[in-house]
């Protein structure tokens, strides 16, 4: 994988437009019978100009893939989006993207495409994931007109759903991190942040096989009936 | 360029190529070969307890660096019926090596040892790189003795910079003897003899029989003291005048056993021999050390034959340049541990005769040392531990044999202090009337101590079950540690409280498998020798003395035990070069610590150390663990 991706590199480098097939982009998979331990997963991480999804945008991109309860580093994403119009005073010194990053970054609709086949339908996994639902599903939305919904699973409700007696030191990415003694090589780099974040989900999966959660739709239900049982705890 | 081609590398497969850039032997492969291994690596995730690696899997496919955690190696002991850990494998290392390579299963099982994450690699990604990277075959095909041998050559060249060359002293001796020696009949008129050696331009001459057996060997300096001492004419026979019966060692002894040959006599030739004792070369002192500049011999001669205190006292910085350079010479600190110790017998010798020259108490004696001395573990740091052995001579009280020899022992250790082995505080020495004992008086002794084992005894076990005759008639001494060992052999209430005693002593390991460290005061320090050392000390003496190992030095211990069939051979070695490991890393660290003109410490802080060195320290540590847990076993403390 890591091989078709550097000759796409090479293709946009010397000037080709992206090979897709759009009439036939992937269909996103629902949460069926398939067991984890044979599932495809991609965890995601994306930073963006700002927290708004009504006006702030995408600006890179990171996932990596879990398969069979394994991540496999020849089968992972990390690119930045050519988008040299975007303002990034705000956040460019939390992600380290600046301007320059930002025009000699990938085309952004061949960017897109490339990253829905890549995908190819299976679950998102990203931590706070409504975050990067929307952001992605708005930028898939109106740059190639995409509105499939896939499955996202948030892995901040994935973590205390299978550890419900640790106490990492607050909610966030880091706290979880540190609770299992994980280190990010390059915080805010969305390749870096997916990795961690998929390094985590890989300790939920293995307690999930002993807590015998083996499908997708074992996972879903876990995490629905967990996050119903948070909300009953607010009232 | 490659600036470039780094930045197009994903930030994961960047900072796979970080992390494995700090450990061995990533650390020396090239950056085309790192970016393979990150590129077709996976990442795997084993919980605790989880089964990483298992003997029923088949042939080993995948070849796994710890990223995180750690992985502890099981096998099954069944004559205990119980599960022991093997090794450990730590942050940074790799597996299954030995599986690999043969291309066959692994013979042990491996569980992660806490939350664990691996990288891994399939076999072809691995075939790849051990065809196309020399650094990582070597590792392999070495497997986790290279780890070793980098510490031994980092710990040598830090001692080589100052000197550059690399003989070993394990080389054998058949490659530094000179082949063809210059010999002669023992008839030969010595004119002859020194213009036999004039055209060869060497400085000695071995004279052997018709069998071609050394039968004598004459020097340039043989014939220096002959017209000196007027000893003759030049007509003389050579056996009249020459050193007979010389040293001789077989081909296949090392450098090694050859320098400590020459240094304890003080000469400079060996005859070099075969199996038939027929001479085949003669290796002198200046083969040995010529290229090297490591006057050992020279060094044990001059302090040997030096004629006032002062001397011996301005030699004894020469003592500590000499280790520094059998360090970059590749001694190991086993070696260097029995140099120094060599070296201190000597100028022990040395007082002791300066002092008989001057005032004869007229008793013959036996000197004694104890503890690390008699053990001949010394290094630089080191104080007297010893005494006296007397066989009361016909129509004397040993009161009145004391009265004598007190006086000339005190005299002893306060020169023995102005040579640098500082005084003992504990009053174990010479001087003290009741260390200066009699053959009947020190039976008495030990009947005693062994019999009644009070706290106190037990923490004299340490140095009076360690002890070494330095001068003076050795057979009284021999016959009464035969009876001092057949006592302890007997006796299996005192057996288990020498047990019991060495069993508090804990190596600096947390139940996390961290460094343990000496107190809150001392928050990052660890005490190499009590509490790296003593534990494989205690412990060995507890198994040796109950099998009757007459040897005080600990590696001969083990080496004792493991013919005895009491140590497994396995555990035996790893267990020596454990224990040697962490006395290199504390001589080395001694050795720093005089180049800062520091006071000596036995105090590190493993920070200080590097990556590799610190692991090797904790395995080293885990060993230690190990055999205390052999000693829990038999002695069921």
């Amino acid at each position: 994988m890591l091989d078709y991706i550097k000759q796409w590199l090479e293709r946009r480098r010397a000037g080709h437009i992206g090979d897709h097939d759009r009439d036939n982009l992937p269909s996103p998979k629902a949460a069926g019978d398939q067991l984890l331990s044979n599932s495809r997963l991609i965890v995601l991480d994306l930073e963006t100009t700002g927290l708004n999804a009504a006006k702030d945008e995408v600006i890179a991109i990171g996932a990596v893939a879990i398969s069979g309860g394994v991540i496999h580093l020849d089968d992972q994403f990390d690119l930045i989006l050519r988008r040299p119009e975007l303002d990034i005073s705000e956040t460019v010194l939390i992600h380290g993207i600046g301007p320059e990053a930002l025009t000699q970054g990938h085309e952004t609709e061949d960017a897109l495409l490339y990253l829905l086949e890549w995908m190819n339908g299976d679950p998102v996994l990203a931590y706070h994931s409504a975050f990067d639902q929307k952001f992605l599903e708005k930028t898939l939305k109106s740059v190639l007109g995409y509105t499939q919904p896939h499955l996202w699973i948030d892995v901040a409700d994935l973590l205390p759903a299978f550890f419900p007696d640790a106490k990492p030191g607050g909610k966030g990415l880091d706290h979880w991190a540190d609770c299992f003694g994980l280190e990010v090589s390059e915080r805010h780099h969305a390749a870096a942040d997916a990795l961690v974040t998929a390094e985590l989900t890989l300790v939920a999966l293995n307690k999930a096989g002993k807590d015998d959660v083996k499908t997708l739709k074992d996972l879903n239900d876990k995490l629905r009936y967990h996050r119903r049982l948070q909300n009953m705890h607010r009232f | 360029m490659a600036s470039n081609q780094e930045s197009n590398r994903p930030q994961n497969t960047r900072a796979i190529m970080t992390f494995l850039r700090e450990h061995a032997p990533f650390s020396s492969m090239d950056d085309a070969h790192l970016a393979h291994f990150a590129e077709h690596a996976s990442l795997r995730f084993y919980a605790d307890g989880d089964v990483v690696l298992s003997p029923d899997e088949g042939i080993v496919k995948r070849f796994y660096v710890v990223k995180q955690g750690r992985i502890r190696g099981e096998r099954h002991n069944e004559k205990e019926d119980r599960t022991e850990t093997t090794f450990e494998i730590s942050r940074g290392e790799c597996f299954p090596l030995a599986a690999m390579i043969g291309e066959r299963p692994t013979r042990t099982l491996h569980r992660a040892d806490g939350d664990t994450f691996c990288l891994s690699i399939e076999q072809d990604a691995f075939i790849t790189l051990f065809s196309e990277s020399d650094p990582f075959r070597d590792f392999c095909l070495r497997g986790v003795s290279s780890l070793l041998d980098q510490v031994n050559q980092r710990i040598q060249s830090g001692a080589m910079a100052s000197i550059g060359s690399s003989n070993s002293l394990d080389t054998p001796l058949e490659r530094y003897a000179l082949r063809n020696p210059i010999v002669c009949s023992p008839d030969l008129p010595v004119r002859k003899a020194v213009a036999r050696m004039h055209e060869n331009n060497v400085g000695s001459i071995i004279i052997t029989d018709d069998n071609r057996h050394p039968t004598g060997i004459f020097t340039l300096r043989d014939l220096r003291t002959m017209i000196a001492e007027e000893k003759g004419p030049l007509d003389t026979p050579v056996r009249q005048v020459m050193t007979p019966d010389p040293c001789r060692l077989p081909a296949h002894a090392d450098a090694f056993e050859a320098a400590m040959l020459m240094a304890e006599h003080h000469f400079a030739h060996l005859c070099v021999v075969d199996d038939e004792q027929r001479l085949i070369g003669v290796v002198s002192e200046r083969d040995l050390f010529a290229l090297q500049r490591v006057d050992l011999v020279n060094l044990a001669r001059t302090i040997g034959t030096a004629t006032h205190l002062r001397t011996l006292v301005s030699l004894r910085s020469d003592v500590s340049r000499l280790v520094d350079a059998m360090l970059a010479h590749g001694a190991d600190s086993g070696q260097v541990v029995k140099i120094i110790t060599t070296l201190n017998d000597v100028t022990v010798r040395r007082v002791l005769e300066l002092n008989i020259q001057k005032n004869d108490p007229g008793i013959p004696f036996t000197w004694l040392t104890f503890g690390s001395e008699g053990r001949q573990e010394q290094t630089l740091l080191t104080d007297q531990d010893n005494g006296i052995l007397f066989r009361t001579p016909e129509g004397m009280t040993e009161d009145q044999v004391r009265e004598k020899l007190l006086p000339f022992a005190q005299t002893v250790n306060k020169e023995l202090a102005e040579c640098g082995f500082t005084l003992c505080k504990g009053n174990i020495m010479a001087s003290n009337p009741k260390l200066c004992l009699s053959d009947r008086e020190w039976d008495d002794w030990f009947i005693r101590f062994i019999d009644a084992s009070t706290p106190q005894n037990l923490v004299y076990s340490s140095i009076f079950l360690d002890m070494r005759a330095v001068f003076g008639p050795t057979e009284p001494l021999h016959e009464l540690l035969e009876k001092v060992l057949a006592r302890i052999r007997k006796n299996a209430l005192f057996q288990k409280m020498l047990a019991g005693n060495a069993f508090q002593r804990k190596p600096p390991l947390t139940m996390f498998r961290n460094f343990r460290y000496l107190n809150d005061e001392k928050k990052h320090a660890l005490d190499l020798k009590r509490q790296g050392l003593a534990p494989f000390v205690e412990a060995v003496r507890v198994f040796a003395l109950a099998n009757g190992v007459e040897t005080a030095n600990t590696l001969e211990r083990m080496e004792e035990l493991a013919k005895k069939g009491v140590f497994d051979p396995k555990d035996a070695n790893a267990w020596k070069e454990a224990y040697s490991l962490i006395q290199a890393i504390r001589m080395r660290a001694h050795q720093e610590m005089l180049d800062r003109g520091e006071e000596l410490t036995n105090y590190i802080d493993p920070d200080d150390l590097n990556p590799l060195d610190r692991r090797i320290l904790r395995e080293s540590f885990r060993q230690a663990q190990r055999l205390q847990q052999k000693l829990e076993v038999t002695y069921q403390l």
